[in-house]
This record gives C-alpha cells, sequence and structure tokens, in this order.
C-alpha cells in the first residue's frame, strides 16, 4: 500500500502540477498566446458535441485507415517476397533503406501538382509514409531467419507453400509487427500532412481554421485532442507488438 | 561480398573479379528502378513531371543557383541551432530523468506523452507564437528532435553498470565527477542512437515549418519549384535532403564504431 502510493505519488503530483501550471499560466498570458488547461477543455467539449466534428474525424479516421492498411497490405507480402528471394533481397535491399530514411514529407508537393485535390492523393501520402517502415523491418526479420531452419524443411521435402506457412510467415511476423507499430505512428503524421498541405479536410482542418481565426483555444484543444489520439495509437502499437513479440526465437 | 562458400556452378560473368555477385544485383536493381521511372514518366505522365534524365540534367544548373545555395544555408543553420538546443536541453534533462527516481516519474509521461504526439500538429501553434518567422521553424525543430535525445539519454544514464558507480562511491567520489566522467561516457552510445534520430527529424521539421509558413529553405524551394511545374529542380532538393539524411546516419554510425568500439546495442527505432 505505502509503496504503492510511493510508487504513484510523483506522477500523480506530477500530472497535477502540470495541470496547474497551464491553468497559473494561461490565465496570466495573453489569450492570444495561451489559455488557461480549463478554457481548452470546455472549448474541447463545445467542439466534441458538434456534428461537424463527427464529419471531419470520421473524414480522417477513414484517410488513416485506408492508408495505413494498403500500407500494410503491400509491405509485408512484399517484405516476404524479397526476403525468400536472396538475390532480390540482397538487390532491393539499400533502397529500401534509403526511402525507409528519406523524409517523405518532401514529395507531397509533387503529389499535390500532380494528383490535385482528392481522397486518392491524401491516401497515397499516408501509404507511402507507412509502407516503408512494414517494408523495411518485415525484409530485416526474414533475413534473421536461421538458414537451419529452412534447411531441415527443405530435408523434409516441404513444399514452398508449407514453407510460407510454417517458417516464414511465423518467423517474420514479429518484426513486421514492429513495422506495424512505426507505421501506425508515422500513418498519423502523413495524415496530418495530407490534410494540412494537400487540401484542408478532417482534424487538420479545423485546427487550421482555427488558427487562422485566431482561436486560440480552439487551436489548444485540438492539439490536446490529437495528442490523446496519438498517444492511444501508439500504446495500441506497442501492444500489438509486444503481443508478436514471445513468438520471437 | 566475396566469400569462398560461393558455388562453383555460378556462371561466370564479364564483371567477375572486379565487383562481387551482390554488388552487380545492387546495380542492376538500381538502373532497373531507374529505368521504370522513366519509361512510366514517359509513357503516362505530363512533360514536367521528374524523370531521371531530366532530374540529372537540371542538377549542373541547380547547384550553382544562389537561391538554391541560399536555401540551403538557411534550412542547415536552423537545423544544426535547433540540433545544439535540443542537445544541450535533452541532455540536461535526459541525465536527470536517468539518475533520478523523482526527476523520472515526474516527467516521464510528459515526455512520453509530447513524443507519440505527432510534431507536425505544432506548426498552427508555433505560427500562432512566432507569425510566419523562422523563429516558428526554430521551434518545430526543437519540438521534432528534443524527445528522441531525452528519451535515448535517459535510458543510457538508467543502464549504467551498477559496479562502476559503486567502485567510485567506495572511492569517495564526488557526485558531479560520477556524473561526468562514469555516467555521461557510459550514456554516449545511447546519445549518438538519440542523435541520429533526432537529426533526421529535425530535417523533416525544418520542411514542414517551411511548408506552412512559406519562410525560405529548401523545403520551400521544392515547394515553390513545383508549384510552378518545375518538377526536376525541386527534385534536387529532395535528393539533397534524402543525401543529408543518409549522410548524417552514416557519420553517426561511423564516429561510434571509430570512437566507441567497445560499444554495441540493437538500434532503437522511432
Amino acid at each position: 500500500m505505502l509503496s504503492s502510493l510511493r510508487k504513484h505519488a510523483p506522477v500523480t503530483l506530477s500530472l497535477l502540477a502540470g495541470a496547474a501550471l497551464w491553468e497559473i499560466a494561461g490565465r496570466n498570458s495573453d489569450p492570444a498566446f495561451l489559455v488557461p488547461l480549463s478554457e481548452t477543455l470546455v472549448r474541447l467539449y463545445q467542439l466534441v458535441g458538434t456534428h461537424e466534428f463527427l464529419v471531419q474525424f470520421l473524414d480522417s479516421a477513414t484517410l488513416f485507415v485506408t492508408g495505413v492498411s494498403l500500407g500494410i497490405l503491400v509491405g509485408m507480402p512484399l517484405g516476404l517476397l524479397f526476403a525468400r528471394v536472396r538475390i532480390i533481397r540482397v538487390a532491393v535491399d539499400p533502397y529500401i533503406m534509403t526511402l525507409y530514411a528519406t523524409p517523405m514529407v518532401a514529395l507531397i508537393p509533387f503529389i499535390l501538382s500532380m494528383m490535385g485535390f482528392g481522397f486518392t492523393p491524401k491516401v497515397l501520402v499516408v501509404f507511402l509514409f507507412s509502407v516503408f517502415p512494414v517494408l523495411y523491418n518485415t525484409v530485416e526479420g526474414a533475413r534473421s531467419i536461421k538458414p537451419e531452419l529452412i534447411e531441415v524443411a527443405r530435408s523434409y521435402r516441404s513444399s514452398e507453400r508449407a514453407l510460407w506457412r510454417e517458417v516464414m510467415v511465423p518467423y517474420t511476423l514479429p518484426y513486421t509487427m514492429t513495422g506495424v507499430r512505426q507505421a501506425i505512428a508515422r500513418g498519423l503524421v502523413g495524415m496530418v500532412a495530407a490534410e494540412f498541405f494537400l487540401s484542408a479536410t478532417g482534424l487538420g482542418q479545423l485546427i487550421m481554421n482555427a488558427s487562422q481565426n485566431f482561436d486560440t483555444s480552439g487551436v489548444f484543444a485540438m492539439i490536446l485532442l490529437i495528442g490523446v489520439i496519438g498517444v492511444a495509437l501508439m500504446r495500441f502499437g506497442l501492444y500489438i507488438e509486444q503481443r508478436f513479440a514471445r513468438w520471437r526465437i | 561480398m566475396a566469400d569462398i562458400t560461393t558455388p562453383l556452378t555460378r556462371a561466370p560473368g564479364r564483371l567477375d573479379g572486379l565487383v562481387s555477385t551482390d554488388a552487380q544485383a545492387r546495380i542492376v536493381c538500381g538502373l532497373g528502378i531507374l529505368l521504370l521511372w522513366e519509361l512510366v514518366v514517359r509513357a503516362f505522365a505530363p512533360a514536367y513531371v521528374a524523370k531521371p534524365t531530366t532530374v540529372v540534367m537540371a542538377i549542373p544548373k541547380v547547384i550553382v543557383d544562389p537561391a538554391f545555395l541560399g536555401a540551403t544555408g538557411n534550412t542547415l543553420l536552423a537545423c544544426a541551432q535547433g540540433l545544439a538546443i535540443s542537445i544541450v536541453l535533452g541532455t540536461v534533462i535526459g541525465l536527470a530523468m536517468g539518475r533520478s527516481i523523482l526527476v523520472d516519474r515526474s516527467l516521464r509521461h510528459y515526455i512520453n506523452g509530447f513524443n507519440a504526439v505527432p510534431m507536425i500538429i505544432v506548426l498552427p501553434l508555433v505560427s500562432l507564437w512566432f507569425g510566419y518567422t523562422s523563429g516558428a521553424r526554430l521551434a518545430t525543430i526543437v519540438f521534432a528532435a528534443i524527445f528522441s535525445i531525452i528519451i535515448n539519454t535517459a535510458d543510457g544514464a538508467r543502464s549504467v553498470p551498477r559496479e562502476y558507480l559503486e567502485v567510485a562511491r567506495s572511492f569517495r567520489s564526488r557526485r558531479l565527477r560520477m556524473l561526468i566522467d562514469i555516467v555521461m561516457p557510459s550514456s554516449l552510445p545511447y546519445f549518438l542512437a538519440g542523435l541520429r534520430l533526432a537529426a533526421g527529424r529535425a530535417l523533416i521539421g525544418a520542411v514542414v515549418a517551411e511548408f506552412f509558413t512559406a519562410i525560405g529553405g529548401v523545403g520551400y524551394y521544392i515547394l515553390y519549384n513545383s508549384r510552378v511545374f518545375k518538377h526536376n529542380e525541386a527534385f534536387v532538393g529532395v535528393l539533397l535532403l534524402a543525401a543529408f539524411g543518409v549522410g548524417f546516419e552514416v557519420l553517426v554510425g561511423w564516429s561510434t564504431l571509430r570512437f566507441l568500439p567497445w560499444y554495441r546495442r540493437d538500434e532503437k527505432a522511432d
């Protein structure tokens, strides 16, 4: 009891102190600069209640889910295929690494001027943000499959299909899930980037509107909301990753 | 990688002895990608869309263009300043978190929370605070870079082998000496891993801030040129960004091997 109190007290205190600090600082500064926590929460409550918010939220969610799902659906099989054939893996490896490290935001202006403002270019942005982590980690995972495993399967005259089902996929899946976690995090960035820089829709539009109207409490409310969504998605990603982590040998 | 186990059945190629099979495969694949890109763009896309041949032809013109050089200088300077701020503040906070349970418990939720927030979301806020100035870009860079440095430095400071500290303590070493002589060197590899992540994120932060606020830099150069349909020129900017990203990775990887050869650890991805 006492030890749990000792463990949780600093956390609770620090959260309370942070909230108090925000409140006090907000009350004593220019409202165009910083608004108190209470006002932000009230504004958030007002925003979330509106019909427009629901529409925009669903819009963002559709974009995010479509883009990230496509990233996973393309990245994983492609990664396994690359990994299965050694010569392909060696050949594509440096290029996947480079694309994984390249800041995809830099491609947004090109996508904008080639594809315009519709839904497809936005999905493309989220897809580009999320596919390379999945691809990269899947190839990394498949690279680390012990050759003995494949040799044993081969000596027992395992068919190619069985080899994939019994060795390749189970062995690589935990690595792919690390990629999925990164893809979720990056996909969220891609979603907001697409909504900021392509055409303003969804949550991105709400925050842009607030910023352009100098509605500081609206900006804070949206940042708080997207922050909470970010943390929740990160937790979800970690959960998926850890669920598969025990398969790692 | 030329190894002796390569089977003899492999058909000898013309490049044998000069370049290994792996390198051949890579080169062929790279050329294949470029060829495919060229052909697809030629066949299906409008003339202004960047393709390898026209991008290569644009390079000599762009790299002597004063507008491009100025933009590069602006972005790099901002990244260097932002990284310097992040390194100083991040190391101090990270070391404090790693060595003091109290600090760790009070700050951990904030740091992890901010780290999970997509950094791009602060753009409207920093543009409200700083206006459409380079201050907004600097703030975005710091926000993008600092948390991975804090988290990694704290991990490093936490993982100092207990025996080292015990020995130092039995020799009546002072806390500050221990911090400088033991904790800091042994968390250095973690710090470098954090710095590597931070540098990539700083670059992204600079680019998105320039997109958003239209202040001069490589990001704005790309945005402007792609808007006026000079995609080839704009793409040189993308190549430059990729080169900086990869170059910094290589630099940090090399200095870890060169100066901290005693250290090996799985890389921590974002």
